[in-house]
């Protein structure tokens, strides 16, 4: 793991993926050794208009400080 | 359906005030399809509630729960327990949700996370229309099946006023005239005699002007020794 990489607690990014395309890419980007930061957690959805209200308000409250619709 | 709001956030905040027990009780009927108090909008407001409360340096103890239909007490009595440990309860029913909870539960303290807005339908998606005023008197049979008491914004008996412009109202051009939906739709069945018939002024004591209203059927009511039993 690179200096980079290093796990930080300065920040937490719920990123919720589509499946069809931006989760996809994410796998493809790991295929490829392409590297993100570890405070992403990427959540597979089976669609980004799938992302209701409430996911987005639980990941707040249990800690996230932002989150990201990848579709 | 009754048409519900729900109220700002900083409006709810300010009604529940510093108690520290909060319960938010949806109702699963009308404001559960007007999107307005169903179990996913309790949710959501509980979590609101909970972050913001958090924000302002005093956390609450923020739950949920969504009950069939807050106007009926057998559906409040199973979570009776719940709503006495609660300091206070954000009701998103109607406003009748509010006051059965009030008058079931004499204790507890409870608001409206709701304004209670009309009575109406979903005309499309996103989008709902008041079609009834209540008024206890229906005079749809007369109209062509369109109320003009809860469709006309001065509810006249016989025929638009002077403000009705192409087919819409002086006070907002997207708000239909409600004559000239009941002359255009009493024209496409045939029946446009019936408009000859002058409507007398309308008894409005059966509407709110008659005070509060009740209505006792005997013939369902419990005898007396079968509600001691």
């Amino acid at each position: 793991m690179t200096e980079n990489q290093t796990p930080s607690t300065e920040y937490q990014i719920v990123a919720y993926c589509c499946e069809h395309c931006a989760y996809a890419a994410a796998d493809l980007a790991g295929s490829l050794r392409m590297q993100y930061p570890p405070e992403v957690k990427v959540v597979e959805v089976p669609c980004t208009g799938k992302l209701d209200p409430l996911m987005v308000l639980h990941a707040l409250e249990d800690g996230a400080d932002g989150i990201m619709a990848a579709g | 359906m009754i048409v519900a709001e729900q109220k700002p956030l900083e409006e709810i905040k300010e009604l529940v005030g510093e108690a520290q027990k909060v319960l938010v009780v949806g109702c699963g009927t009308c404001v559960t399809v007007c999107f307005a108090g169903g179990d996913r909008e309790a949710q959501i407001l509980a979590s609101s509630l909970r972050m913001s409360s958090k924000l302002d340096d005093h956390p609450q103890d923020v739950t949920d729960l969504t009950v069939q239909r807050q106007c009926e007490w057998e559906y409040l009595d199973p979570i009776g327990e719940d709503i006495q440990k609660s300091d206070i309860v954000v009701s998103l029913g109607c406003g009748i949700g509010v006051q059965a909870i009030a008058e079931r539960f004499p204790e507890t303290w409870v608001v409206p996370g709701l304004n209670t807005t009309f009575l109406g339908l979903p005309t499309e998606q996103g989008v709902w229309s008041e079609r009834c005023a209540a008024c206890g008197d229906c005079l749809l049979g007369l109209t062509g099946g369109i109320c003009p008491i809860a469709r006309c914004s001065k509810s006249l008996l016989n025929g638009p006023c002077g403000g009705s412009e192409e087919g819409h109202c002086e006070i907002d051009p997207d708000t239909d005239c409600a004559w000239q939906l009941i002359y255009d739709r009493l024209d496409s069945l045939g029946k446009l005699e019936m408009l000859m018939k002058l409507q007398p002024p309308k008894n409005w004591s059966t509407s709110r002007d008659g005070g509060p209203r009740k209505i006792i059927r005997e013939d369902l009511q419990l005898a007396e020794e079968e509600t001691t039993n």
